[in-house]
């Protein structure tokens, strides 16, 4: 009888993580998953810097570290923007990969809305950090697409301001880690405030 | 028509309920403040017919809070303020009765005039069908063809009258003079009228012992101010298994956006309830909104200093 080998899942979670983190296997599981299911790029984690706020009740539930990457395909358009999109012709090829966030969680974790409002508020500080390398030179197109771009990234950035194209976002990864642990890993796109559905 | 009723609106506190009973009351708190409450009324003896309902009107404490807070209502206590019907002064009384006599047969005279204009309107058809049959060549066939329109104008604005007249009295003499075609006036039947509120003849505003405090609201209660006072129109959310469903305009002409399930700020939630929520909007083309105070009920005075802490969430499946 030879003992059953250990999955690569489980041998990358046990050298990497340090044992005193509950919540670090589940940030390696989710970063794995990111990388060999849905093929993202540039993964890198994200430490919270806890704040001053002590009153949390359970330290050892809130989230610790974030994920951010770049999709191979955006994960989220919103409607309004994806209307200005389809009005000016640009299709999703034409525009620069963005950098986007991942929440780690596991089920059975607790949860509550002032844990997601940390993991918000370290976005928050984080997105003027994380900035990405030099801009990626579109030399093949042609100068009118050159011009309905740069319109666009300026039309971005004044819904940036104004919210008209969405808050900030994230997506709340969890894994199931604990029952049936299969490491099926979902993903839902959370956004702050009211942001209309995508469908209506 | 736009009648704004006077403030503050008196909403009827009936056994644990907040009802409303006037229709002027419940399409300005529409108009003016996204205010759509629940339409209850059906037939007591056919209530299995509930396809469309009817006044009154039914408010979640919610809704009712909020219009008090804002100054727009207040609650009465009807029980209470019924009982002024017994004290009633007698004089008052006949005035009242007076005065419903006056619009039943305001409600009659109406009636009949309209009678008047269709049978005048139906004369004129004849004449003109008879002046027309003189031009051509065959005027008698033009003459029978002229008959039989007159028998079918006859037939069809009785038919009309009849639905106009559900509510009169079985008149026989209105009845002959028409079929004779003899133009004296038949006298005025004064119609029934079954007044809708009882306000008149109880006081309006009602006395201010009969009020009641600001209703009991639920912890989500600042969610749904918050939502409202961006403009969104809040129905229960039983249908979607949420708190609410927020709708960006009037429900009659916009879909909703959200399913709005409320937590308070260190309320454990289940993440398997984010996921549900999130897949079930998705299902149905909604948002799933989850929100709540940063405050505790014990940390404020009141419960409108916890609406401006409210920090919400849209939340949607990423499809991945």
């Amino acid at each position: 009888m030879s003992q059953l080998n250990p999955s690569a899942l489980t041998r990358l979670i046990e050298s990497q993580s340090a044992s005193d983190d509950p919540q670090a296997a589940t940030t390696i599981q989710i970063l794995h998953n990111l990388q060999h299911q849905h093929l993202w790029t540039s993964l890198q984690t994200h430490d919270i810097v806890t704040t001053s706020d002590s009153t949390v009740e359970n330290p050892q539930d809130t989230p610790r570290t974030l994920i951010s990457g770049i999709p191979p395909h955006r994960v989220y358009t919103h409607p309004d923007e994806q209307l200005y999109m389809l009005e000016k012709s640009i299709t999703e090829d034409d525009l620069q990969p963005e950098r986007m966030f991942v929440i780690p969680t596991a089920q059975g974790q607790k949860w509550s809305l002032r844990r997601m409002a940390v993991a918000f508020d370290a976005l928050a500080s984080l997105e003027n950090t994380v900035t990405e390398d030099a801009e990626v030179a579109r030399g093949s197109a042609d100068s009118g697409k050159v011009e309905k771009l740069d319109e666009y990234y300026e039309k971005k950035r004044e819904a940036q301001v104004t919210k008209a194209w969405g808050t900030r976002r994230a997506l709340l990864a969890m894994t199931n880690r604990d029952m049936g642990g299969d490491g099926t890993v979902v993903y839902y796109i959370v956004q702050e405030g009211e942001v209309k559905p995508r469908q209506n | 028509m736009e009648s704004a009723p006077s403030l503050p609106i008196s909403i009827s506190y009936v056994s644990g309920r907040y009802l409303l009973f006037s229709i002027d009351v419940v399409t300005y708190l529409r108009r003016e403040h996204n205010i759509c409450g629940v339409l209850i009324g059906t037939l007591p003896q056919i209530p299995q017919q509930n396809v469309f309902l009817g006044l009154p009107l039914e408010l979640m404490p919610e809704e009712a809070r909020l219009l008090v807070d804002k100054g727009v209502a207040c609650i009465v206590d009807e029980v209470k303020a019924h009982d002024g019907m017994r004290s009633l002064l007698e004089e008052d009384r006949r005035a009242y009765l007076r005065d419903l006599e006056t619009q039943g047969q305001l409600a009659a005279r109406i009636l009949a005039d309209r009678k008047e204009q269709q049978r005048v309107q139906s004369l004129k058809e004849i004449d003109e069908k008879r002046a027309k049959g003189l031009a051509a060549k065959a005027a008698k066939a033009a003459q029978a063809a002229a008959e039989i329109q007159a028998t079918e104008t006859c037939r069809s604005s009785t038919e009309a009258e009849e639905s106009a007249s559900l509510f009169a009295p079985v008149d026989e003499k209105t009845s002959t003079s028409r079929t004779t075609g003899t133009t004296t006036p038949a006298p005025l039947a004064v119609m029934a009228v079954t007044p809708t509120t009882s306000y008149p003849p109880l006081p309006e505003p009602a006395a201010a012992e009969h009020r009641l405090p600001r209703p009991d609201v639920p912890l989500s209660y600042p969610l749904f101010a918050h939502l409202h006072s961006l403009g969104y129109f809040l129905s229960p959310g039983l249908r979607f298994g949420c708190q609410y469903v927020a709708y960006p305009g009037d429900p009659l002409r916009f879909h909703s956006h959200f399913i709005v399930v409320s937590a308070e700020w260190d309320e454990d939630i289940d993440l398997m309830n984010i996921v549900n929520g999130g897949r079930l909007g998705t299902g149905v083309k909604k948002g799933f909104l989850l929100g709540g105070p940063q405050k505790r009920r014990d940390e404020v005075e009141s419960e409108a200093d916890r609406v401006g802490t409210v920090r919400t969430f849209s939340i949607e499946w990423a499809g991945m």
